[in-house]
């Protein structure tokens, strides 16, 4: 029996510690601990929630979009405003725009590099490199007799830079299997994918003005008026992100599965997930139904129990328990009035090891994520997502209309190309479409709100999946704001019953081959996409501590 | 000049990199733009860039540790969106980024491991983003078991520079804003406490636009003495912070026109008029994000219709002047109004229509320059011309009146003798 840590890992957002008990080369036990607290919902306590919108999404620099809209939203249900059609638009354009960045920047870049020794694509030949790429039918806009030199130049200057320190030689230096024309085929598309992650964004600032942290999307609608210049921008920059997604990831997928087949025997997690939906669909608002404003988004709300059986969200089957985080006492509490008070103890994994706390669901851990989004909008027959799936589960080797073949490392880090496609088709839809509004004379972009008191939820979707903001506004104010953040129900600790965290479940069974380098435990970490950022968070004690404003009219000084 | 490449010698390194002179001058004129330099200062980038040592006769990348406080990697991503040079460029041919928690092919121990040889072999600069987070003795934030400030401690030492990266960095951004949960402060303040006097450049903004930071790694680089940085009272860059937002914004005009925005996605802002009375602290705050613009040039705040909301505002030594405590509510009210270095609170003006005009009125009066906005700029007027001479009725407040007089007319008299700045 052996420890095995991985701390930090990298090429997440934010901080995380991973510990593993090993058993005959076989994770037995695991811990997710989640690194930083800042304390997000006292800070916006007495703000108004326009500022909110503005200062939450500086939650997390990877998905700040998401953030900004869960919380216009929650905003919006509060004041009782339904923001207008060609808000909804815009608001989908850019939540789309962020979700390609998001899904190229982690599927290349930083999950990438757990599959793809650049090194070791050194040693190609890159005439083969072409024969290779045409046969996967993946594309080639690299020279990659170019990029050869670039990387030969590279490895004789003798620093690594980003790969130093890397794994490339774990589990005796058989951790990584890709020939060296596949490691440098995939090389040169992850210096691609680092272009077209930042092409993406380029979308969100025209509509955001800067990516991250974008300044438009407020309760009410957005306060981004399209232009002709701006509108021919968009389409310009989505059609050539489309051409490049729907000529590379899917291929490059099923191109590199074949090579680690062995990681989709392993990674399950806890087998239930939840999905609150994202990109509101046409036909707004459906009278103003909230229910069915999530079920007929673009990737509807779905929870799913284990054998796939899809039912509505019930808000008040969400609860919270910290009695193993550094938070006082051990309650469990309901949304959406959560109860916490920070106080960090000591790292110990029998007792209070993360800053994560734990949700459940209906008593249970659940996990979100792009999986659990494409799992949902399959069970409600999204036919794109039907279509593409059937496919990718017979290329992997299961059967159509079978989703257990990607319960796994690999299936979980294979699905989201599915995601990426249809969203880089829609978000080509979508300027499309707001170009027909605007010809048309479709003008609304802000809505004024009815009251300013009131208490509103904002079920959504960030990459990294589920997102909940809810809030209670008096007079203009926050009395009570909540954030359970999709890394949240994924880095969950043990819950009160001694069940593990989703997580912590798909790493128990992970062959650890090299204590060191436990490669397969970080494809695993990665294949969830975490952001620990915005994972920790507390929520307002109710012990009757009020906050005094401190802004003067006028200013402090 | 045993340690200085030839140019030829550069351009061989360039061409053996796939760097084409041409994207090489590019990099050069994107680095000049975000210093706050004049195009024309392009060849003298070049050539500094030329004669440096980078990559060039010790075979060196200039080695930098990035480490994540208590941030939302935002700056991170920032970083990577810059396009001139791109940031796969940068990370393999310009510096050797030894440590990124996002960034990096390694992690655990062998990542520490990475950070602490770079450490040992000294000559590196540190990027810190994030918040400095200290309660719970630091344990807010933890990292390879350790509290973060004590990684800040450990890396910050044997750095030639440490560059607090976004305005959590410089004074704990939002994570300070009140009640300040986490007891966050900024790189500089929590070094003076610890004892630690390697020079802290600050770049604020949330997220700094990558450009202010390339600007200042090659600055850093080519000076080889980052105490020869020209630097503000603050610590930040004069050429990049010594504007207000409002001194280069592309609205000026429709400003001075008095057309306004009222409201959010109105037909005034599809004819890109003044957003001051939505709320913009354009006036305030200082930055030159109108003129190097984000996302590889996109776009910026103003340009998509939104107010400039002060997230550069940070003051290094004060985690309680946060961007979000002083620039709260966002849209609703107006602030102080900041002119050089004085601050004119609009008293009596009432959020009305009429009120908002007469405000930006007062702004206008203070904030005309007398000659152009860009290159630098010619020196603000320490006082308005009619406050001069009505020092009874002036509208707004002076630290001392008699002396901003007596300094504006020394400037004028200089500048009358041909010194200009």
């Amino acid at each position: 029996m052996a420890r095995s840590t991985i701390d930090p890992v990298t090429r997440i957002e934010g901080h995380l510690r991973i510990e593993m008990e090993v058993n005959d080369g076989v994770v037995s036990d695991a811990w997710v601990s989640g690194g930083c607290f800042r304390g997000m919902e006292l800070v916006v306590q007495n703000r108004t929630p326009e500022d909110a919108a503005q200062i939450v999404e500086r939650i997390c620099g990877v998905c700040p979009i998401s953030h900004a809209h869960a919380s216009s939203i929650a905003g919006e249900r509060a004041y009782g405003i339904t923001i207008s059609n060609n808000a909804r638009i815009i608001r989908n354009i850019l939540e789309g725009a962020q979700f390609l960045h998001s899904n190229i920047l982690w599927f290349y870049n930083l999950a990438g590099l757990d599959y793809i020794n650049p090194l070791n694509g050194l040693n190609a030949n890159p005439d083969e490199v072409y024969a290779l790429a045409q046969s996967a039918g993946t594309s080639t806009n690299t020279d990659f007799k170019a990029l050869l030199d670039k990387l030969t130049a590279f490895a004789n200057n003798g620093q690594l830079s980003i790969f130093s320190g890397n794994w490339f030689a774990s589990d005796n230096g058989q951790g990584y299997k890709l020939t060296p024309e596949m490691d440098l085929l995939c090389t040169a598309h992850y210096l691609e994918a680092l272009k077209y992650q930042a092409m993406a964004s380029r979308m969100s600032a025209i509509i955001g003005g800067k990516m991250p942290h974008v300044m438009t999307s407020t309760v009410g609608g957005t306060m981004f008026v399209p232009t002709e210049q701006k509108l021919d921008d968009l389409l310009a920059i989505a059609r050539e992100i489309y051409t490049w997604v729907s000529t590379t990831m899917l291929q490059d997928t099923l191109a590199l599965a074949p090579f680690y087949s062995d990681v989709m025997k392993f990674g399950k997690g806890c087998g239930r997930y939840v999905a609150w939906g994202v990109f509101d669909g046409p036909g707004w608002p459906y009278g103003g139904d909230y229910m069915q404003q999530m079920i007929n988004r673009y990737l509807p709300m779905g929870v799913l129990n284990e054998s796939f059986q899809v039912s509505n969200v019930q808000e008040d089957l969400i609860t919270e328990y910290m009695g193993h985080s550094w938070y006082v006492g051990d309650g469990t509490y309901t949304s959406p009035y959560f109860v916490t008070e920070p106080d960090y103890t000591d790292y110990n994994v029998d007792d209070r090891y993360t800053w994560v706390k734990c949700p459940a669901y209906d008593g249970k851990p659940m996990e979100a994520g792009s999986m659990a989004r494409i799992f949902a909008a399959y069970q409600r027959r999204v036919p794109f997502i039907v279509e593409q799936v059937n496919q990718m589960a017979t290329a992997l080797g299961g059967e159509a209309g079978d989703l257990s073949v990607f319960q796994s490392t690999l299936g979980r880090t294979a699905i989201r190309q599915i995601e990426t496609l249809y969203v880089s088709a829609l978000v080509v839809d979508w300027v499309e479409e707001l170009m027909e509004a605007v010809a048309s004379g479709d003008s609304t972009y802000f809505t004024d709100p009815m009251t300013t008191t009131g208490a509103g939820t904002g079920f959504w979707e960030a990459p990294r999946g589920a997102l909940y903001h809810s809030e209670a506004v008096e007079g203009g104010k926050i009395t009570g704001y909540q954030i359970i953040i999709p890394s949240t129900w994924n880095l969950a600790p043990i819950n009160a019953a001694g069940e593990h965290g989703p997580m912590e479940q798909a790493l128990i069974g992970v062959p650890v081959e090299d204590l060191e380098m436990p490669i397969n435990a970080l494809r695993t970490v990665h294949s969830f996409d975490p952001c620990t950022a915005c994972a920790v968070h507390i929520t307002e004690p109710a012990t009757g501590r009020h906050f005094e404003t401190v802004t003067s009219p006028w200013g402090v000084k | 000049m045993e340690n200085q490449a030839t140019i030829s010698e550069f351009d061989s390194i360039l061409a053996s990199r796939g760097v084409s002179r041409r994207s090489f001058l590019k990099l050069c004129g994107a680095i000049a733009a975000a210093a706050g330099l004049s195009q024309l200062a392009v060849p003298r980038v070049a050539q500094a860039l030329e004669q440096s040592v980078i990559g060039a006769t010790r075979g060196d990348l200039y080695p930098v540790i990035w480490i994540e406080g208590a941030s939302c990697t935002g700056c991170t991503e920032s970083f990577a969106q810059i396009e001139s040079p791109d940031a796969a460029t940068i990370v393999l041919e310009i510096i050797s980024l030894n440590y990124s928690e996002t960034l990096s092919a390694a992690a655990g121990h062998s990542m520490e491991e990475a950070k602490a040889q770079t450490i040992e072999a000294g000559n590196y600069i540190l990027v810190y983003e994030g918040a400095v987070a200290t309660a719970w003795n630091g344990n807010a934030l933890r990292v390879a078991m350790e509290p973060g400030v004590d990684a800040l401690v450990q890396a910050a030492k044997s750095a030639n520079a440490v560059v607090a990266l976004g305005s959590c960095a410089v004074n704990g951004g939002w994570c300070a804003a009140y009640p300040n949960p986490s007891q966050s402060m900024g790189v500089q303040q929590y070094l003076q406490q610890a004892g630690v006097d390697t020079v802290v450049v600050n770049i604020p903004g949330c997220p700094a636009n990558p450009e202010w930071l390339m600007a200042v790694l090659v600055d850093v680089v080519l000076l080889n003495d980052p105490t020869l940085l020209d630097l503000n009272t603050m610590n930040e860059p004069v050429g990049i912070f010594g504007q207000t937002i409002h001194d280069n914004c592309e609205r000026r005009g429709h400003f001075e026109n008095g057309e306004f925005v009222y409201h959010f996605g109105s037909e005034e802002e599809k004819k890109g008029y003044c957003l001051y009375p939505v709320g913009c602290r354009g006036p305030q705050t200082r930055a030159n994000c109108g003129i190097v613009l984000y996302n590889d040039r996109w776009s910026w705040c103003v340009k998509s219709g939104a107010p400039c909301i002060g997230c550069c505002e940070a003051n290094p030594a004060n985690p309680n002047q946060n961007w979000v405590q002083v620039n709260t509510p966002f849209y609703h009210r107006h602030r102080d109004i900041r002119i050089g270095d004085w601050t004119v609170p609009p008293v009596g003006i009432a959020l009305t229509v009429t009120g908002i005009i007469a405000a930006c009125l007062v702004v206008h009066g203070f904030g005309m320059k007398a000659f152009g906005r860009m290159d630098g700029g010619a020196p603000i007027e320490k006082i308005r011309k009619w406050d001069a001479e009505h020092p009874d009725e002036a509208i707004g407040q002076y630290d001392d009146i008699q002396e901003a007089i007596e300094e504006e007319e020394k400037q004028t008299e200089r500048l009358k003798n041909g010194g200009g700045r």
